[in-house]
């Protein structure tokens, strides 16, 4: 009894709290909104459980007629092929995101710097990109002639190591909690370059690090289209490659079947809604598992920001 | 200081913009010149020689690159080694497959490589993919094989194309970038096809039906209301692709890929057809269409899941395979019977709705051309030769290795160790002349599929390909059109009276009338160049 009153007046002294019913209703349009998001993906997997019958018979539905391993059992037969790609996609995102971060963190804290002479000129250059590329052709031939990104993790990488979006975004974080006063005082304490940037500037600014991070881990994982141009060898095939083939396959059949003679006699199985249902499940598990750990410092990045303010 | 770094670094952005422009337009260039000097400096020496004999193998080995798609293949290491260890004392080449899946992202995977001149020998191609035979060849991209200057296929292939259907070999003419010749090498597969009417028997015959009670896609009326008051709501009698029915209704074939246009042939005699294009939707046999589809719609005969092209596809093969139907559509393969009677339980027959056709479209239905960028393209063509009259290489690379992807059953059957084929299934019809395989255990004897071939027809337009190029916005703005309202209205799933002439007026006023002047116009030149 003490206990709940005690509780209850610590609620009601927490600082900027409101009223119990508006509460409730926050509550309640944040939890939608979180359902929102959640139950599609709910659905995703009672789909790859759901036997083709009754897909075929009566759509989807959250409560199936008939539950089915069969999309499970298929992706296990394919096991080699599947354990090939996640580990293609976890080493190109892993590799890929540290050497992302780093250079993001070294290019934009050369352009946050104000006293550096060509910080104007390297932000027009990253800034250029953005508004203009070379067309696939031009790319892919630079790439992989020149550059020899070609069926190897490079060629899974390096395309996607530099990214002026996210230059600006780390920029801007340094300019917002990084005040110059702090650089000059660690320079008259006799602070070199590296020193200033590893020891003072980078633990401050850690929420947009993982911010950043973020952002290239899922680009990472979620890229195909490269896999797609430069990688020929299907043990290096990333999962999303995967995903897509099996998707388009299927919408390729229902395209053109009737369109260039009887091609589905020539055809192997199909894969079908409920096994590429089962492909997402196991592609989006593990970046799930990485949310919360980033989560931390992005939520105390808010707060610096709010403090700061 | 600063106005001078700016004006220094938009110097350097210039000269690298026009650098990677110019390696931009570095794609196959129309010229034959590129490859002859390469070709005829390799050929001198074995051109006098028979390929393929022992006495004449080339000293240098080479590796020979080539991509296709259509294919599920994960492990081929063991059978490349078999097929490099099997051409050693041939013609001393390495093989080097590059499998594309079915997947749209593979086709543009091909066309980006040979757009950059990647160092690929032997690229598929044909009459449905973005890179279509016609176009390539074109822009340059195939090696011409039967230039008067160079006449590779007389050095490297004699007889190859004698030994083909002619309408194959009729249909592989193509005005290219080094004149009108040969830029690839068709597959001997299905060379015609046939609109079938997929019967199911088993249901027809309980409800006292036969074979021939089944004539005119006008007259299923009585016979679907028949069958659907015995077998309940839930039952969908009529099984239909319904772009493929509007055609079988019809009798008419694609011109283009995207089949705003027709062509209208004679079901009996697709030979004594007129040589004239057609805009699909705008005919009074399209309207004709419409109606009776309707009719059967709103009568229940149609499952409601045709009318969207996403739910389509899986909604017909799930009906195939439970044999919930009594009539459907089919693109004819020779013997398709043997597999899915068996496959559905029931009885199947493959009811010709007309004549077998040839068209530009299916005797381009699968090619393989020789890349202006290979450096060895005589050593490709006379791989491809001995592919298409060597069954035991053709064997080797479309089945795998006997003891480990089949198994033999008898002299000319095989079974298929379905382990092996998960990680090792090729598509068959685009590599190589299908006949030369042994059977599948089941299949249809080669003989039902040569009898087919010898039936199909060529049309008068076979060999015609419609260029979009000079219409190409009007073409791109009716492709939206179509996607807009085609799909519904072939499946009766609205009313004609109402949507039909919104869709009509909708294609005249984004220029369909234009896109069929220009496509009869090409088709008289065509003709006019025979």
């Amino acid at each position: 009894m003490y206990r709940n009153t005690m509780a209850i007046k610590k609620k009601s002294a927490r600082l900027g709290a409101v009223s119990v019913p508006a509460e409730i209703l926050f509550h309640i349009i944040i939890g939608g909104f979180g359902l929102m998001c959640f139950i599609p993906f709910i659905f995703t997997i009672i789909i790859s459980f759901t036997s083709e019958k009754s897909i075929a018979v009566n759509g989807f539905s959250f409560f199936p007629e008939e539950w089915s391993l069969n999309a499970y059992k298929y992706l296990f037969e394919r096991a080699r092929q599947v354990a090939f790609s996640t580990v293609s996609s976890v080493i190109s995102t892993s590799v890929g995101t540290v050497f992302s971060v780093l250079i993001c963190v070294l290019y934009s804290y050369a352009m946050f710097r104000k006293d550096y002479k060509l910080r104007q000129f390297i932000t027009f250059f990253s800034f250029f990109t953005m508004m203009f590329g070379g067309g696939l052709t031009a790319t892919y031939m630079v790439s992989k002639n020149l550059l020899g990104l070609y069926n190897n993790y490079w060629a899974l990488i390096v395309p996607l190591l530099v990214n002026p979006f996210n230059f600006i975004i780390m920029r801007t974080f340094y300019q917002s909690s990084v005040p110059d006063a702090l650089i000059e005082s660690a320079f008259i304490d006799g602070s070199g370059e590296y020193r200033t940037l590893f020891q003072i500037v980078l633990p401050i600014s850690l929420p947009g690090i993982a911010t950043i991070a973020l952002f290239n881990m899922i680009a990472y994982w979620n890229e195909w289209f490269i896999g797609m141009l430069y990688i020929d060898k299907s043990k290096l095939m990333p999962l999303q490659l995967l995903l897509v083939k099996m998707q388009q396959e299927a919408e390729f059949v229902a395209q053109n079947s009737g369109k260039i003679g009887s091609i589905s006699a020539h055809m192997g199985p199909v894969p079908t809604e409920s096994l590429r249902m089962a492909l997402v499940v196991i592609i989006v598990i593990p970046i799930a598992f990485a949310y919360p750990f980033f989560q931390r410092y992005i939520i105390s990045g808010l707060t610096i920001g709010a403090v700061k303010g | 200081m600063m106005s001078k770094t700016k004006r220094v670094l938009a110097l350097v952005l210039t000269v690298l913009m026009a650098i990677s422009m110019l390696a931009a337009c570095g794609e196959p260039q129309p010229s034959s010149t590129s490859t002859t000097p390469s070709t005829s400096a390799s050929a001198s020496p074995s051109s006098s020689a028979d390929p393929g004999t022992t006495s004449n193998v080339p000293a240098e080995k080479v590796t020979i690159k080539w991509m296709v798609i259509g294919s599920n293949v994960t492990d081929d290491s063991d059978v490349m080694a078999a097929i490099e260890e099997y051409l050693a004392d041939k013609i001393n080449i390495k093989l080097e497959m590059i499998w594309g899946t079915w997947a749209a992202a593979d086709s543009e995977r091909l066309l980006t490589s040979l757009n950059a001149g990647d160092p690929i020998d032997i690229y598929f191609t044909c009459s449905w993919t973005p890179n279509e035979y016609s176009a390539m060849a074109r822009r340059g991209a195939f090696v011409r094989l039967d230039d008067p200057n160079n006449n590779l296929l007389e050095k490297y292939a004699p007889g190859l194309f004698e030994s083909l259907h002619p309408d194959l070999a009729r249909a592989a003419v193509t005005d290219g970038a080094a004149g009108k010749g040969i830029y690839a090498i068709p597959t001997y597969k299905e060379v015609g096809q046939q609109y079938t009417w997929d019967l199911n028997m088993t249901l027809l015959k309980k409800y006292g039906f036969t074979v021939d009670d089944i004539t005119n896609y006008y007259e299923f009326g009585p016979i679907l209301e028949k069958v659907k008051q015995g077998e309940g709501k839930d039952f969908y009698p009529l099984n239909a692709e319904p772009f493929v029915m509007e055609r079988m209704a019809n009798s008419n074939d694609l011109v283009d890929a995207e089949s705003l246009l027709a062509f209208y042939f004679d079901p009996v005699d697709p030979s004594k057809s007129e040589a004239v294009i057609k805009a699909r939707y705008l005919t009074p046999e399209f309207e004709k269409y419409c109606k009776k589809t309707r009719e059967y719609f709103l009568a229940g005969y149609i499952n409601p899941a045709a009318a969207n092209g996403q739910t389509m596809g899986p909604a017909r093969t799930a009906a195939q395979d439970a044999a919930a139907y009594a009539i459907g559509t089919e693109v004819y393969y020779p013997g398709y019977e043997y597999q899915t009677g068996p496959k559905r339980g029931i009885e199947v027959v493959y009811k010709p709705a007309q004549a077998g056709i040839i068209s530009t479209t299916s005797a381009r239905g699968s090619m393989n051309g020789i890349s202006t960028a290979s450096k060895n393209p005589d050593r490709a063509l006379q791989f491809l030769y001995l592919l298409n009259t060597d069954p035991k290489l053709f064997t080797m690379l479309g089945y795998g290795l006997e003891g480990v992807h089949y198994a033999k059953f008898s002299d000319d059957e095989v079974i298929r160790n379905p382990e092996a084929q998960a990680v090792y299934n090729p598509w068959l019809a685009g590599l190589g002349k299908l006949t030369q395989l042994p059977r599948i255990k089941g299949q249809a004897p080669w003989s039902v599929f040569e009898d087919f071939n010898k039936a199909c027809k060529g049309t008068p337009i076979l060999g015609f390909a419609f260029d979009t190029t000079p219409v190409k916005d009007q073409y791109a703005a009716l492709v939206n059109v179509r996607k807009e309202f085609a799909d519904a209205l072939t499946a009766g799933a609205v009313d004609p009276d109402t949507e039909l002439p919104k869709f009509i007026e909708k294609l005249k006023a984004n220029g369909m009338e234009e896109v069929l002047a220009e496509a009869n116009r090409q088709l008289e030149e065509w003709k006019a160049a025979q």
